[in-house]
């Protein structure tokens, strides 16, 4: 059952591939249902760990990686749905697919430690993935723009060039997903130290941990500092167009290393 | 019943002898009205584009095809030895395969353009509301829909711009998305200008602003455009605010240097910047490209654009054309099972007859009978025709090979003597009006 996502996201990744080279609609309706399907199985994996669990599965990293999928699947459905742009799948299912298969690999889900029975660590967790699946979402659509954009000034026109809607649409939707990420990261972060200083009277190390020196709030810190800048420098300096692209193409790469390897290797304070 | 495609075409006919032949210059419906009231065909759909006048029309005989070509002289009052050689006749299922090619855009001037496919629906709207059209007809013509739409969907044909005007519009769209409300500034007023503009107006942008050397030519070029016109001294201002540049001076030195077009980037805040460079000597430097968020594109580039797009097509043709076979055989088959049908109907009439000339040969020996048992006999009498008929009737309609139903109705004229109750229209001989 926990494969089933996996297998279903998989065959939604190679569905939109044939897509995206044949431009087939059918083929393009196919990889559509598949990966809604892979997000309704996903969604019923998370409904079962919740019901076995009592609460929601956000606890650890891996159960962390699984909201993050599956929170990232649902925006870009919305998208996908709302704008009828399939070109971006591609992206976005490879990126499901590489992530999910850890989560697909170990379903079992962490007890919550006492620490965490607060709603604030709830909205802290939930906020913070939505935050990180918009940027996956920026990131993903400033890599189209950058492929675009080059094909244009090359004037090569190609690959991207049939496939993508106009630079003008790419720009004005990563705008968009930067904005609403940062916004629930600053909410997230701001949760997250609230939470903090409530917790410090605990005796659990993992408290006592959560400070500016532990790797992964120095780097949701970092991040913070990033995307403010990407949502201040577009609006203060113009900074849009390839720049904010490229911009959101790399902030992007800093939220995957905290998430993957800081998260598993490094941090002290959230390796629940 | 056959089917007739009877016109001419920009294959077959130069384009004063097609203005001469334009349907749509005195309505359609007036032509169809004529169609009707002449009686020469029993369906009939009238297509008329610039660069073609066809009518589709299903007729009895081989006499309706020359009819139609008398008709195309006489309507349009041009002399029959003018347009004779230009005229085209296809006849069944090569008649049926010409509209699919047609709806398909493989006949087209500029092959895969998407406009003919919208002319022929409405040249069969047009047909539908006068009850112009038919079985056949009705058939053929949405078959020919659903072939212009697969050739659409499913190959490549009608993707990319294939002039230069539609290359830069294009390009234009993929960069800003929709040209609404965007500012275009023109450089020069001479006859390349002012095309583009025309071209441009058409997208509905915000403004066109023209700037020229000499003040005079702008306005007069904005007059035609409905645009604006700036002195030459003020092209930095103008180039600040524009989004897309046409350049077309015949100015010998670059007019658009980097420094002027980065000076002009800077307070812009990285909206892009399109330049179609369509001057001859070249209006902007080569590294006016290199500036960030500037697309650059001078004439040749967008012909090298169209050139990759038409070869492209040129690959997709055979994928559509197989698309066009295909529909076209399955089209020929229903025609041909259609084609036994008058030979279905004088068998059955035949029986019938039979059935008719026993009754009434026996009819002193049933006169004796009650009403009742009459009746039941002319009942009964009718179902054992009904039910000898019932597996043959089938048979015959499902056979589609056309071998097959000319051997068929072969057989039964022989063995029922069909042929002489009932001629079959295709055995009637050809009127002499048929024209050489």
């Amino acid at each position: 059952m926990h494969l089933l996502p996996l297998l279903l996201y998989a065959a939604a990744a190679a569905a939109y591939m044939a897509h995206f080279a044949w431009r087939d609609a059918r083929v393009g309706r196919l990889a559509t249902g598949l990966f809604a399907g892979g997000l309704l199985a996903h969604t019923f994996v998370i409904g079962m760990q919740s019901v076995q669990a009592g609460h929601a599965p956000l606890v650890g990293t891996t159960a962390a990686i699984s909201a993050f999928v599956w929170l990232l699947g649902l925006s870009y459905l919305y998208i996908e749905l709302t704008t009828e742009e399939r070109a971006m799948g591609v992206f976005v299912t490879v990126l499901a697919v590489a992530l999910y298969w850890i989560p697909a690999l170990d379903p079992s889900v962490n007890p919550r430690p006492p620490l965490l029975r607060s709603p604030l660590f709830t909205i802290h967790v939930a906020s913070m993935l939505f935050a990180y699946a918009s940027f996956a979402l920026a990131c993903v659509i400033g890599v189209t723009y950058v492929l675009l954009f080059t094909e244009i000034k090359a004037k090569h026109l190609g690959v991207f060039y049939a496939r993508l809607p106009s630079l003008q649409v790419l720009d004005a939707m990563n705008a968009r997903a930067v904005t609403v990420g940062w916004i629930f990261l600053t909410v997230g972060l701001v949760i997250g130290i609230v939470w903090a200083t409530q917790i410090q009277s605990s005796p659990d190390p993992r408290a006592q941990a959560m400070s500016v020196g532990d790797p992964k709030i120095l780097f949701a810190l970092l991040c913070w500092g990033v995307y403010s800048f990407a949502f201040l420098a577009r609006r203060a300096i113009g900074w849009s167009g390839r720049r904010a692209a490229l911009l959101s193409a790399f902030a992007f790469v800093i939220v995957l290393l905290n998430f993957v390897p800081v998260g598993y290797f490094l941090t002290k304070s959230h390796n629940f | 019943m056959r089917l007739f495609a009877v016109g001419l075409s920009h294959r077959t006919a130069p384009v004063e002898l097609r203005e001469c032949v334009d349907f749509a210059r005195g309505g359609v419906e007036a032509a169809l009205s004529a169609l009707a009231t002449l009686a020469i065909a029993s369906e009939v759909v009238v297509l008329s584009t610039c660069n073609r006048a066809e009518v589709y029309a299903v007729g009895e005989s081989d006499a309706t095809a020359g009819a139609l070509l008398r008709f195309f002289s006489e309507y349009h009052q041009v002399p029959a030895e003018r347009i004779a050689e230009h005229l085209y006749v296809r006849r069944g299922q090569d008649a049926a395969r010409h509209l699919f090619t047609v709806a398909a855009g493989l006949d087209s001037l500029v092959v895969g353009e998407p406009q003919i496919l919208g002319q022929v629906k409405a040249a069969y709207a047009a047909a539908n509301d006068l009850h112009a059209t038919g079985a056949l007809t009705n058939r053929l013509f949405h078959s020919a829909f659903g072939v212009g739409k697969r050739v659409r969907s499913e190959t490549g044909l009608g993707e990319g711009a294939v002039s230069v005007s539609y290359a830069a519009i294009a390009l234009a769209k993929k960069i800003f998305g929709s040209l609404a409300g965007l500012q275009v500034l023109i450089l020069g007023a001479g006859e390349m200008a002012k095309l583009t503009g025309v071209h441009l107006r058409a997208q509905k942008v915000s403004q066109i602003t023209i700037a020229s050397r000499t003040l005079s030519t702008a306005e007069h070029l904005a007059q035609h455009l409905d645009g604006r016109a700036v002195a030459w001294t003020e092209l930095d201002t103008a180039l600040r605010a524009a989004d897309i540049v046409i350049s077309a001076t015949g100015a010998s030195e670059p007019v658009l240097t980097r420094i002027r077009v980065a000076e002009a980037m800077r307070p812009r805040r990285g909206r892009p910047l399109f330049i179609i460079d369509i001057a001859l000597p070249r209006d902007a430097e080569a590294a006016v490209g290199g500036i960030d968020q500037v697309f650059l594109y001078n004439l040749d580039d967008l012909r090298a654009i169209v050139e990759e797009n038409l070869a492209r097509r040129t690959a997709e043709l055979e994928r559509a054309e197989a698309i066009v076979q295909e529909e076209a055989s399955r089209f020929a088959t229903w025609m041909q099972s259609r084609e036994i049908i008058p030979t279905v109907v004088a068998l059955r009439q035949r029986f019938e007859a039979i059935r008719r000339a026993e009754l009434s040969r026996l009819e002193p020996k049933l006169s004796g009978l009650p009403p009742e048992a009459r009746a039941r006999l002319d009942e009964i009498t009718h179902l054992i025709v009904e039910k000898l008929l019932l597996a043959p009737t089938e048979q015959l309609k499902s056979v589609s090979d056309e071998s097959m139903v000319v051997a068929y109705a072969d057989a039964l004229n022989r063995l029922f003597s069909l042929a002489e109750e009932k001629p079959a229209a295709k055995d009637r001989p050809p009127k002499s009006e048929v024209p050489s």
